[in-house]
This record gives C-alpha cells, structure tokens and sequence, in this order.
C-alpha cells in the first residue's frame, strides 16, 4: 500500500473508512459550539445562523452532485417555494410552525416534479433546465399577489414558537433549530451514502450507463435525490422565512440562493459531508466580516477570488485539507480510502 | 432462449443493423463475427436496451423489445463493454455489490468472493477505485459485474481481444468453467477465428449491417461470402 493519498482529482470513494464517523462527531461539536468560540453576541449569533442556513443548502445541492451525479443552477426555487409555501400554510392556515417547516419541505418537493422530465438531460443542459426553472417561481410568487402579497412581500406570520420553555425565536434558540436541521440531514445523507442505494447513486454520477446496464434505475433513484434535495433546501427555505420575517419574491428567489451554496459546497469540497457544511460556514463568514469591510459594494468578488484559489490549489477543497493535514505521515491504508471524506 | 426477429437499427441516415432474425438456444455459446463496423456492439446494445430498435425481441418467452434497460438486466440479460465502463469511483468489490443487488435482487457477499476469485480480482476487490485497474483487469471486472446479475444469458463483446495466444488460451478455458459453472448461455464477439473454433458450437456472421451467414465454425469460415468480407479486412 502507498503512503499518501494519491493526488488524483477523481476522489476514490468507500464507505469503510472507520475515522469518518469520529470526524463527523467532532465537525457537529465544533458546529454546536461555533458561537461561544465566537464570542456569543447577539451580531455574531445572527451571522451564525445565515451561516448555518447556508450549511444545510450546500449540503442539499451536494448531496444532488454527489448522488446521482446532477449540477443544480436553481436551488432558489426550492428555497423560495419552502419559504413562501411555510409562511402562508403558517399565516393563513394557522398551521403550527414547526409542522409547516416540514410541509414546506414537502411543497418543494412538490415543485421539483416539474423538474422530472429535466433528468434525461444530460450534465450542462440539466443544470441549465433547472436554472430557467427557478426564474418560473419568481414570476409566480410576483405575479400570485392575492396569495403572496405579490412584489410587496410577506409580512405578518408567525416565527418559531416557544417550546419546552425555550423561545426558539430567540438568536440562541434559533441557532439550536437550524443547528438540529444541519445534523439531521447530514445524518440522513451519511446513511444514504452508505446504503446500496447511495453507492449506486454514487455510480450513476460518473457511469450512468454501466450501472444501467446491470440493474439500476438511475432515472427512478435520480428523482429520490431530486426530491430529498429539494425537501431539504425547502426546509431551510421555510427556517430562514420563519426566523428573519419577512418574505419578497426578489429576496426568497434570489440568484444568491442558487450560487452561494455551489460556492460554499466547492469551497468546502462538495464530495464530503462536512465540506458543504463548513464551506458554507467560512464562506459567509469570510464575506460578511471580511469581504464586506474591504469592498463595501461588490464584495462578493473576493469570494470569486477566494473559490478559484482554493479549486487550484486544493480542488478537494476544505475537506480535502483536512483530510491531508491528519493522514500525512500515516502508514496505513485508511489515508488512501478517505477521499469521499466524512 | 433469445429471438430476434427483423431487428433493425438506424443511427441517421446509416442501417446500422438491418432485418436481423435468428434465435439462440439456452446453453449455447454462440461466437458473433464480423469486421470493424458490421453492427456486432450494435446487436448487443438493441439486445440489452441501450439502443432502440425496431422489429422484436423475445427473450425467454416475454417480448422486451420496449422494455428499458434495468429491467432487462433484472431479466437476465447480462452484457460487457467492449471498452470496459466500470462504476469508476467504487471499488472491484462495491462493483459487484451494486450490480448483485440491483441485477439480482439479493446481497450475498459469498458469492461475490466466487465470482472475485473465479475472475481473478480478490486481490484488487477493495484496493482504491475500479478506474485505477490496468486494462486486463477491467476486463475481467465487466465480466465479473454481469455475473453478479446472475444473468441468463452473458453478452461478451472482444473479451478476449489484446491477449496473447496463451493467455488467450486460458481465457478461452475460463470462459467455458463459466459456462459450466453459471448455466450460461453466451454470446461472444471475437474475430479470431481459432477461438471461435475452440469455443463455439454456432457462429453467426454479420456484415454492414447484415446477417451474410449462420451454421457451426466450420460452415461459417468456409462460406464465400465470409471470406470476402473477411478479405480487405484487417482480421481476417
Ligand atoms: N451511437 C451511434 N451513433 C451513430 N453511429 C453509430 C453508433 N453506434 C455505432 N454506430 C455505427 O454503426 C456501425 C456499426 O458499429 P458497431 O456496432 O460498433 O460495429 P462493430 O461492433 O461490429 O465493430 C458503425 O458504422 C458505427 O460507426
Ligand atoms: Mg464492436
């Protein structure tokens, strides 16, 4: 067995790497923790918690890439539908919110259907398809008025209730929420991963037709991932709609919501679980402290800057790194089978 | 086992298979000549689906002319790539796995060390990723991935091409243990004409498209026609 990994850029995938549980561990603690490392103010909090929001859509249009192999251009849509779809079930349903988080989840998923006859495309024309999808949603949540208060926006809903005594609407509560939602689904996507399903699917991203060939059907599981993705980037749609309070379609369809969790995903190393999760985090960190301070308008070129920097340098990205930095030296095989990373 | 009736595959403006019929009996082990460009992978990709066709298809009774590819494979219909596909980024073994579970139904890790060890790839089965093996193996492992669908009938396109007269000797001995072994019915490409002697009681013959003859080796490679097409060519 060789010492170091190879440096290929095609990361090799197995689902035995032992380490990969303790790092996850270890990655959430740092999560849960982030905001007394950070010093706990009510300012920092509210950046921790977009940061997080972000987490779980990056980890959403990874785990689309990853399984099943299929480059998203539209996660706004998703993101917008469960926003809208949990704020209005919320205000004009009394639906609880807690329950609408979840059936906003579930309306994006609805949405994603028109997606279905997108999955025959191959690569750039499915991410394209989707991307002009997107733009549909805007239209509609602008045009809908009577329903979503049209360009004016969404004002009066609920946030997150109180539970347990615990007011979630507070920064702390709410961080606890979105943090809960981050590992939840980091979870649900590690099991899937391991699955049969999720090592077919893992096939299908790179060798559609020889998995094909013996069995699989990649259009039937492809649409599993669109759904599961889009139900998730709905999820976190509908938190962010219930925490910050207001909803416009320009705001909760904005192209922001399509490119930054591909960028934060990128960043982080979109093959990983973690990588998504932290790539977000770093990311919109670095552009709201950093960037912001430097460039006060176009700030978001730096994360341009940024990305291209890491692609070149460490195309596995953060979790690439990371995976380096603790395998170097290490005479054993498990340095050579952690690249799709934990 | 297998039927073709009056097959026919266009790409564009090119017959690249035209009015094939012929039917192939369970247990044989039939050879599919013809030079470069006849239509042989065509034939395999209208029989397990990759390629659309016209005219019919009934294998075991059931007509699978319009069903989709999986669910051929689910059938029984195993095939290789001439140029291997592997899974590329999961290892020999999670090859396997996934064409076992999905092709078969079943997971059953003991009949993946048999086939691994028939195939001669336990030694790689969980070394890094199938698309880091050399070209012999990949080989080896498209044979091994239809064998864990447990296929009915075993479609081999240039299996046997790049090996030298040994080890294609051998291979040619590996293919008939698996025959036995599986209760398999081939169907193999392969232009060298000895092999197919060797291998085969049935040879069928296509050229540009056209199946030109159909009969034991022997017939086949002493036809005119066979022999004229073979003539010009490089395999011959
Ligand atoms: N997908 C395709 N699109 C267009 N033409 C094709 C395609 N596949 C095969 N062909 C053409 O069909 C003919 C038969 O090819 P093929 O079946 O690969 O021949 P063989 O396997 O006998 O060498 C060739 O002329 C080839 O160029
Ligand atoms: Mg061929």
């Amino acid at each position: 067995m060789s010492v170091t990994s190879p440096a290929t850029s095609a990361p090799v995938a197995s689902s035995r790497f032992q380490g990969r549980g303790a790092l996850l561990g270890a990655g959430l603690v740092i999560l849960a923790l982030l905001p007394l490392l950070t010093g706990a103010s009510p300012y920092m909090l509210g950046l921790l918690i977009s940061a997080l929001i972000l987490s779980g859509l990056a980890l959403s249009w990874a785990l689309l890439g990853n399984l099943g192999g299929m480059v998203s251009f539209g996660h706004a849509a998703f993101f917008g539908v469960g926003s809208y779809a949990s704020a209005l079930l919320a205000a004009k349903l009394g639906v609880p919110v807690l329950l609408a988080i979840p059936l906003g989840g579930v309306v994006a998923t609805l949405s994603s259907i028109a997606m279905l006859p997108a999955l025959r495309l191959s690569g750039p024309y499915f991410a394209l398809a989707i991307l002009a999808y997107a733009q549909i949603f805007r239209i509609l949540a602008t045009e809908l008025d009577w329903l979503t208060g049209g360009a004016a926006g969404l004002q009066r809903y609920p946030g997150l209730p109180t539970l347990f005594g615990i007011d979630l609407a507070d920064r702390a509560g709410s961080y606890v929420v979105v943090l809960a939602c981050v590992v939840l689904f980091a979870v649900v996507y590690v099991l899937l991963r391991k699955s049969h399903v999720g090592t077919a699917l893992r096939a299908i991203a790179e060798s559609e037709d020889a998995t094909r060939v013996v069995g699989v059907n990649a259009t039937l599981l492809k649409s599993w991932m669109l759904f599961l993705s889009a139900f998730i980037a709905g999820v976190f749609g509908a938190l962010n709609a219930h925490i910050i309070g207001f909803l416009e379609p320009d705001y909760a369809f904005s192209g922001v919501w399509s490119v930054m969790p591909i960028i934060a995903a990128v960043f982080g190393g979109y093959r990983s679980v973690l990588g998504p999760i932290f790539g977000a985090v770093v990311i919109y960190l670095f552009d709201q402290v950093i960037a912001k301070s430097l460039i006060p308008v176009g700030h978001q070129i730096l994360l341009g800057i940024v990305l291209a920097i890491m692609v070149l340098l460490a195309p596995n990205g953060l979790a690439g790194l990371v995976r380096r930095f603790f395998t170097k030296g290490q005479f054993n095989k498990t340095s050579e089978k952690s690249h799709a990373g934990a | 086992m297998l039927e073709l009736d009056a097959v026919t595959v266009r790409f564009g403006g090119l017959t690249a298979l035209s009015d094939i019929s012929f039917h192939i009996k369970k247990g044989e082990i039939l050879g599919l000549v013809g030079p470069n460009g006849a239509g042989k992978t065509t034939l395999f990709n209208s029989i397990s689906g990759l390629v659309k066709a016209r005219g019919r298809i009934t294998f075991n009774g059931t007509d699978v002319t319009g069903l989709p590819l999986h669910k051929r494979a689910r059938a029984g219909i195993g095939r290789t790539f001439q140029i291997p596909q592997p899974m590329h980024h999961l290892s020999v073994r999670e090859n396997l796995a996934v064409a076992q579970v999905f092709g078969a139904g079943r997971h059953d890790e003991n009949r993946i060390d048999e086939i691994l060890a028939v195939m001669e790839l336990s030694h790689k089965a969980d070394a890094d990723a199938a698309n880091a093996l050399a070209l012999q193996e990949l080989k080896r492992l498209e044979i091994a991935k239809a064998l864990a669908t447990e296929p009915k009938l075993l479609l081999l396109d240039e299996v046997l091409a790049g090996l030298e007269s040994n080890a294609k000797r051998s291979f040619m001995m590996k293919l008939k243990e698996l025959h036995k072994l599986f209760g398999l019915t081939i169907v193999i490409v392969e232009h060298d004409i000895e092999t197919i002697s060797g291998l085969c009681t049935r040879a069928v013959v296509l050229n540009f498209g056209q199946l030109i003859a159909d009969g034991s080796p022997t017939e086949v490679f002493n036809n005119p026609a066979v022999v004229e097409s073979y003539t010009g060519t490089a395999h011959a």
